[in-house]
């Protein structure tokens, strides 16, 4: 067990690096440079052009930027190795700590949606099961079928709807106040983008679920456990549920591996100062580092939180272990 | 006269088996088992039916061009008031400017016998909008996925099929592909170039989604490439192109006829995201943009947002659900896969 773990954790080591290449050659390749858009927008009237190419010229050589692309990717890989992920051109920050400073919304705005898809799907997934083929299963399919078919930024729109329209609660969208700073409106402002998301993470997540169960109920075991007596309540929870689960958690580990990355869309709608719509503004700004610094470290933890899904199905399912 | 054709000829029936019949009374067979079987299938089937068929009669069914723009009188206009104002300007100061305005106000309309859904901020008809929406999201999607079924019918073959060190290069580039926000991906693809129009968008999407056919393609083939026949085509020492296309390609297509379908769906879902954060492509009728536009008229006005997100939801709804069926009739041991590439 030790040595697959260990050659699965070493696989990823040219994973991350193909993600840094990748990352650094789709930035460098985007028209328009940073330096150019900056200094064009603050340009005084007056410069001639070649003042302003000697302005853009300065600026450059100051962020480091009029080397030749060969030599800042060495520089790159050189920096990113020793965990310097660089520093914004804008702000001057490192982009490490502006990731931080998106983190908690996001984080915030994930484990809500989490914890609504969990709640909602998994009950429903065994109730449609159980009841298959009942009004209740055509009902709580259709819910699914159409919630996985609803874009979530339409859905997030709705809901913002009904809220504004018969004025259920005011919602804080200048403050964005985090849980532990104003829960109340904290709550106001996240429920609806996490309601949104929960429901469609939800949505595909009762499906699996559903079909799973349909399966698992079929076999002997389970038969076995009706014959001799057992009452239905421990059958769906003690036996059947333990072997439906185990595709459902590769689903929520996949889920998981989202948490970091944000909802770019929702943090968009609700204006929420998270990771995503942090990468947002830096790839409109051309605000390269930045862009650079949080893919890889989203990449990363992608790849790891995967890695993490391999092994624990390897534990769970121990006729897939090693294979 | 075959011995087979003598045989059907003395039963003195018409049609002996089911391949013997015309092709069009087999594929009637087949549709109404279809239909019989998988009714929800069926209503998939139909959503994108009515979808094409919008998409292809915009021209006929618009009423009005998408573009032009529509504007209502000036309720509070007083031709009197103007009337006096000609003769003693001075009336102007003692009423409010409005009155005296003639020409049109341009605004998002009510729907009307005129305006099926009314119109949008700046005056042009929905309805005719909404149905020219059909085209881009149709095009988009079945672009990106024809782009994407393809070169990752194609990696993934030759992934599968030689192994060794060209497998582990394209499986690490598949892992790194995977491992990227989704989204964010995307939006780096799409800002390469300066004006992203929507066939630059849809080769976008297609790319984004390589890496999960290669997955499903690679899967598959791995276990064809076990089979017997593929290796008695090796040893009778047919070259590794035939064999990939004459042995391998027909068997695999089952799963790959499956994610094609449903991933249409999932990059209509993306082009409508990518457009509703304003990057999408700005000259375009897009159902995405218009939730966006629709969205500042919230909450006087909600109907444009909500047609637009609707037309959205119907059109993926009904490729998923086309797609369920398929996957339930082609290869069920695809079951419990995404619809939703990455989003």
């Amino acid at each position: 067990m030790g040595r697959y773990v260990i050659r699965r954790a070493l696989i990823n080591i040219p994973v991350i690096w193909l993600i840094a290449t990748l990352v650094f050659f789709a930035t460098n390749v985007l028209p328009g440079d940073f330096v150019a858009r900056r200094i064009a927008a603050q340009n005084p009237t007056g410069n001639t052009q070649e003042q302003i190419e000697a302005q853009i010229a300065a600026v450059k050589r100051d962020l480091g930027i009029d080397k030749p692309v060969a030599e800042r990717y060495l520089d790159y890989m050189w920096k990113t190795v020793r965990g310097d992920l660089g520093e914004s051109y804008r702000t001057r920050e490192s982009a490490v700590a502006g990731f931080r400073r998106g983190l908690p919304y996001t984080l915030q705005l994930s484990l809500m949606t989490f914890a609504i898809a969990l709640s909602t799907s998994i009950p429903i997934g065994i109730i449609s099961a159980i009841r298959q083929d009942s009004w209740v299963d055509y009902v709580l399919r259709m819910f699914a079928i159409l919630a996985v078919a609803a874009p979530g930024f339409w859905v997030a729109t709705v809901l913002l709807l009904f809220v504004v329209r018969w004025q259920l609660w005011n919602i804080d969208l200048v403050n964005q106040p985090l849980l532990w700073e104003d829960p109340v409106n904290s709550l106001k402002l996240f429920i609806l983008p996490a309601v949104a998301g929960g429901i469609a993470s939800g949505a595909g997540i009762m499906r699996l679920l559903r079909s799973q169960m349909l399966e698992v109920l079929r076999q002997d075991y389970i038969r076995t456990a009706w014959s001799k007596g057992l009452r239905e309540r421990s059958i769906i929870v003690r036996h059947a549920m333990k072997n439906a689960m185990i595709p459902v958690l590769t689903v929520i580990g996949l889920t998981i591996a989202t948490l970091l990355s944000g909802n770019v869309v929702f943090e968009f709608l609700f204006n929420i100062p998270g990771v995503g719509s942090r990468i947002l503004d830096a790839i409109t700004q051309r605000d390269v580092p930045v862009v650079q610094a949080f893919v890889l470290i989203i990449a990363t933890f992608v790849v790891f939180v995967n890695l993490g899904v391999d092994l624990l199905y390897g534990l769970l399912d121990p006729r897939i272990r090693f294979s | 006269m075959t011995q087979q054709q003598a045989a059907i000829e003395a039963t003195g029936l018409p049609y002996r088996t089911t391949s013997d019949r015309p092709l069009a009374v087999r594929i009637g067979i087949h549709t109404s088992n279809f239909f019989r079987t998988k009714p929800l299938g069926a209503l998939g089937v139909v959503l994108i039916l009515f979808c094409i068929s919008v998409a292809l009669l915009s021209p006929v069914i618009q009423r009005y061009d998408p573009e032009q723009v529509f504007s209502r009188p000036n309720p509070l206009y007083d031709p009197e008031l103007a009337a006096q104002a000609l003769r003693d300007p001075t009336v102007r100061l003692l009423h409010p400017p409005e009155k005296f305005i003639q020409g049109g106000i341009i605004d998002a309309q009510e729907p009307s016998s005129t305006h099926w859904l009314g119109t949008d901020k700046a005056g042009r008809d929905l309805y005719a909008r909404i149905v020219w929406g059909a085209r881009l999201s149709l095009l988009v999607g079945i672009g990106a996925a024809l782009i994407a079924v393809s070169s990752g019918l194609i990696l993934g073959t030759i992934s599968a099929y030689f192994g060794g060190l060209v497998d582990l290069i394209i499986q690490r580039f598949t892992d790194a592909l995977l491992a990227f926000p989704g989204l964010i991906l995307l939006l780096l693809i799409v800002q390469v170039v300066d004006n992203p129009n929507k066939y630059w968008i849809t080769l976008a999407l297609g790319i984004l989604g390589i890496s999960q056919v290669i997955r499903i393609v690679r899967s598959a083939v791995l276990s064809t490439r076990q089979e017997q026949y593929v290796l008695a085509a090796q040893v009778v020492g047919n070259s590794d192109a035939r064999i990939m296309m004459r042995h391998i390609l027909p068997n695999i297509m089952a799963p790959t006829i499956v994610i094609f379908t449903i991933s249409i769906g999932a990059y209509i879902l993306a082009e409508a995201s990518l457009a509703f954060i304003g990057f999408g492509d700005p000259t375009a009728i897009s159902w995405g943009k218009m939730v966006n536009e629709g969205r500042q008229l919230l909450p006087a006005k909600p109907l444009m947002s909500l047609f637009a997100g609707g037309a959205i939801t119907l059109t993926v709804l009904g490729f998923n659900l086309a797609g369920d069926a398929l996957r339930d009739v082609l290869d069920p041991r695809l079951r419990g896969r995404g619809g939703r590439a990455g989003f």
